[in-house]
């Protein structure tokens, strides 16, 4: 299905990663957005707000994130495509109801800006360190996707490519961007409707009666129905069977949470996304992703004016994790450099998928600014000459953390 | 240097208000100023009123936390040398139920906006006040998020604009003593920051009270609410209030409602008294204790 | 049936509402079997949050009819209540009230009032028709789960309200909502016997005192513009002709069906 022409704001734009993510949403069909203001993320909610309502969507302003994501999962099943979006607090308030999303396989996107944390942390800049509660901060067993966009220009397509996989795959889908992508104005270009593909939402056609919300299709994923419609549906929270009744047995458990995690998992190969740089004959390999691999690219090049063979392994997706393509690059590679906003996150998955055959080198960052692309050309330089194997994550100590912690450094009065 | 106005003095009867020292140096940190208010904001009146209602009260600042949640206001806690806490997003009433209730000997004032005490903390304010929680909260209102750029609030007048009511706000705004008076609030006031000398005199009052005490103050958010709509500077705000503030003590809650530049009803309306939490967990307490012989 | 849903099946009878048009967010879990009586959509939400989950169904398909049904809906939903209130949701609130957190034994909730309950409390309840009178809600009600008929007749009344409506219903703790022999009659009839009907009572003077009977009936009935009209209405004016009213073609449809009796 392709994009309709209404909702495309087809031309060329200056604008941030914010606003063409607010773009994206109305041209993937999303007819509802319910925000809370929170900096960095608000510009997408207000770009929406702006010209939703000129064409046909709604949006609303909750009392606060818990509001705002039940208010999406509830516009979901009432038959529209939904997001909502925020930041660092936020993001931790919603916890609850994405795990709520993955059990009722409500297909939503949330598009989270991180900024530097913990708690409040530092609001108007950058972060990455909301990675691994993106894949783990609900209780409970579940699968979901998550993207790492570095540009405006992704910011727009990715979120046309959330909305497209959360219906395709009935999941909660989060576009894990952070505050220099959301605030960084670039050109961005939305192209003619008919160039978009748009995944339909999967409705049940048959007789209501013989319905079953939670029975899957061959490829695990069950179709949908829409409230109003008189399926009489029961939707809950608790574990169900096919016909969403309660159930409580282990069996029963096995069986549900079995799909949950396998409709992603086995399809892997169509979710994942990665952007591969001369990984063929490198000795080193830098994994990045988000802004950090846009930062990574100015690093690889010091590094190979130094004369070092690097190549370079973009996330795009970062959730699924692409588990076969590290260990097969590990068979070959000597070293892998990560650096992200963070002290060690998805760092930490790479070895877990590297499994000791190559040194890992993680390029830490505090929070509330990016790396200096001179450290990651050092980290690969510091790769490249180890010889000896290093058993776990090797912390590179950036020129920051030099400055910081051994002097020279002044805090501001 | 130019002689106080009579006003002045009468906030400030400390003699250094006219000596060349800052008047509330004793109870400001003044090693983080310049503070981050833009020109024209009226937070900064709200917190010389509550500095002045201190001295006035002559209260044991030894013995006072102040807690702020997030937003402009919510950098309140942060210019006040009393024990400050800046927490979380909505929170600052659950925070400081926590400090009111562990240790009674501390008097908590909560010093917020309408967006965090309202809005996310909507929850907490209805509960503190029907839990009749002993503190002081003072609500800064000015009648949007102005922190995070101009968002509409839950106070947003109808059909005023904000950058997420790009076409007017079309949620009807709540009225804040009314909801405080109908959750339990003992003692309810409102001024605008024009009224600095009532102000001062209804915290000091409050400070007094003993239960769940609300102080809204309407601040001109002149960066933002006054931008959007084109309402002018600070000053021409504060113009607003001179001209269509009416004072009317004890009017009945209901009738608070405030519209977009209508004229804005201003008092103190609630006074009452109602055992607070800790008086009733006390009898509670000893008549459990009575039941099982303890007592 | 039992006996609340069985007054919920009457109330929504009478109102003839078609009932594939009804949705019912709630965090009470109510039993397949009752659901299907009722034959409308159900919806097991998280526990607090009936009302943003029934904002959402109702913003997103403004034809449905959306019933949040809620346990002591003020403790974790106490902010999404006073703000779908605020805002004027077309949605019918029914806070079924039994003093206690049912399912976990013997916590207090918001509105424990020491006599009524075996767990004793110091602390006050809510007065929930005094404060959604307060926020604004169009419609205000109590009634105890034995004024079956009164029930049934303020549902139909409120399901049709454009507004925000609010039930509170008093009923006592265990299980009432899957067999009607779980209840402790005793205390049905206690609640029962020590109330008063008292309609069009100032909702601010039937707070629920140990030493008073509870004041029961219809509090409010008023008009107020919706949150959809009012977001037609201002975006109307400011956007002009090219803005296309939300939810407009829906509600026609329905004035021109007219199976529903609605407004």
């Amino acid at each position: 299905m392709k994009a309709n022409p209404k909702h495309v704001l087809t031309g060329v734009y200056y604008i941030d990663g914010d606003v063409a993510s607010g773009y994206g949403a109305m041209a993937a069909g999303c007819r509802f957005i319910a925000g809370y203001p929170i900096t960095p993320s608000t510009e997408a909610f207000e770009a929406f707000c702006r010209w939703g309502p000129q064409v046909g969507a709604m949006f609303i302003q909750m009392e606060d994130e818990l509001g705002s994501i039940s208010a999406v999962v509830g516009a979901v099943w009432s038959g529209i495509k939904s997001m909502t979006i925020t930041s660092g607090p936020g993001y931790s308030l919603m916890m609850e109801t994405i795990g709520y999303g993955a059990m009722l396989e409500t297909p939503f996107v949330l598009l989270n800006i991180q900024r530097g944390g913990p708690s409040t942390g530092v609001p108007t800049k950058t972060g990455q360190a909301d990675m691994m509660q993106s894949r783990w901060g609900s209780h409970g067993d579940y699968e979901l996707i998550a993207f790492a966009p570095e540009s405006p220009q992704e910011m727009f397509d990715y979120t046309i490519r959330a909305f497209n996989l959360a219906e395709k795959y009935r999941c909660p889908v989060m576009i894990m961007s952070d505050e220099c992508v959301g605030h960084m104005t670039e050109k961005v270009v939305i192209p003619e409707a008919d160039k978009i593909d748009i995944e339909p939402r999967r409705f049940y056609t048959g007789p209501p009666e013989q319905y079953l919300p939670f029975k899957p299709d061959p490829d695990l994923v069950p179709k949908m129905a829409k409230a109003g419609d008189g399926f009489k549906l029961y939707i809950t929270g608790l574990l169900h069977d096919e016909k969403g009744h309660p159930v409580s047995n282990e069996e029963y458990s096995m069986k549900y949470v079995k799909r949950l995690v396998d409709k992603i998992r086995l399809n892997k190969d169509k979710i994942i996304e990665l952007k591969e740089e001369n990984t063929e004959d490198a000795d080193i390999v830098v994994v990045s992703y988000g802004i950090s691999s846009r930062v990574a690219v100015k690093g690889v090049e010091i590094a190979r004016q130094r004369g070092i063979k690097v190549g370079a392994l973009r996330l795009v997706t970062v959730w699924p994790f692409p588990d076969e393509k590290i260990a097969e690059l590990a068979k070959k590679t000597k070293a892998f450099v990560v650096p992200e906003i963070n002290y060690g996150q998805v760092v930490f998955d790479v070895a877990r998928c590297v499994h000791g055959q190559s040194n890992i080198v993680l390029v830490p960052h505090g929070g509330a600014g990016v790396h200096n692309p001179a450290d990651i050309a050092d980290a690969i330089e510091y790769a490249a000459k180890t010889d000896k194997q290093i058993e776990g994550v090797v912390e590179f100590k950036t020129r920051l953390e030099k400055l910081v912690f051994e002097g020279g450094f002044k805090l501001k009065e | 240097m130019e002689e106080p106005t009579k006003a002045i003095k009468e906030i400030h009867p400390d003699p250094s208000a006219t000596s060349g020292v800052h008047p509330m140096e004793n109870l400001l940190r003044m090693e983080r100023m310049p503070h981050i208010w833009c020109p024209t904001c009226g937070i900064g009146l709200a917190v010389t009123a509550f500095t002045a209602a201190l001295t006035k009260a002559n209260i044991d600042t030894n013995k006072m936390s102040i807690v702020s949640g997030i937003g402009c206001t919510g950098r309140v806690a942060g210019y006040v040398k009393l024990d400050s806490f800046h927490t979380t997003h909505g929170r600052p009433i659950a925070f400081g139920t926590g400090i009111r209730v562990a240790n009674p000997g501390i008097k908590v004032v909560v010093f917020s906006g309408d967006g965090d005490l309202i809005a996310i903390g909507g929850n907490h304010f209805i509960h503190a006040a029907r839990r009749n929680i002993d503190m002081l909260v003072i609500c800064v209102n000015n009648f949007i998020y102005a922190m995070t750029g101009g968002q509409v609030a839950p106070t947003t007048p109808l059909a005023a604009y904000a950058t997420t009511s790009p076409y007017g706000c079309v949620e009807p705004p709540f009225n804040i003593p009314y909801i405080a008076d109908s959750a339990g609030a003992v003692y309810v006031a409102r001024w605008t920051t024009l009224h600095v000398r009532r102000l001062t005199n209804s915290i000091t009052e409050a400070l007094q009270k003993t239960g769940f005490s609300v102080v809204e103050v309407i601040s001109p958010c002149g960066m933002y609410y006054s931008r959007i709509n084109r309402l002018g500077d600070g000053l021409d705000m504060m113009r607003f209030y001179h001209d269509n503030v009416e004072i009317r003590n004890g009017e009945d809650t209901k009738n608070l409602d405030i519209g977009f530049q209508t004229k804005i009803i201003c008092g103190k309306f609630v006074d009452r008294e109602r055992p607070s939490y800790m008086e009733r967990y006390n009898q509670w307490l000893s008549e459990v204790k009575g039941a099982r012989g303890e007592g | 049936m039992n006996l609340i849903t069985s007054i919920f099946n009457k109330g929504i009878e009478t109102s003839g509402i078609e009932r594939k048009r009804i949705s019912i967010p709630s965090d009470i879990p109510f039993s397949p079997e009752v659901i299907e009586k009722l034959g409308v959509d159900y919806f097991h939400t998280a526990r607090g949050r009936a009302i943003p989950f029934g904002t959402g169904l109702k913003l997103g398909n403004p034809d449905l009819r959306v019933m949040p049904v809620t346990g002591d809906l003020m403790t974790l939903g106490g902010n999404h209540f006073v703000h779908g209130v605020r805002r004027n949701m077309e949605l019918l609130v029914i806070c079924v009230n039994n003093f206690i957190y049912k399912k976990i034994d013997g916590k207090t909730a918001p509105s424990t009032a020491n006599k009524f309950s075996p767990y004793s409390t110091f602390e006050e309840p809510f007065n929930f028709p005094h404060l959604g009178n307060s926020c604004g809600a169009v419609y205000t009600a109590r009634w105890t789960a034995l004024h079956a008929e009164e029930l049934a007749a303020s549902i139909a009344e409120a399901i049709t309200k454009p507004g925000l409506a609010v039930i509170e219903i008093i009923a006592p703790g265990p299980n009432y909502y899957t067999d009607i022999d779980d209840i402790d009659e005793n205390l049905l009839k206690f609640y029962f016997d020590n109330s008063i009907i008292k309609n069009d009572t100032n909702p601010r003077e039937v707070g629920i005192t140990p030493e008073d009977k509870i004041i029961v009936g219809r509090f409010t009935d008023k008009k107020r513009p919706t949150f959809i009209d009012v977001y037609n209405v201002q975006l109307g004016k400011t956007i002009g002709e090219k803005f296309t009213p939300y939810g407009v073609t829906q509600t026609e449809k329905k004035k021109s069906g007219g199976s529903d009796g609605g407004n």
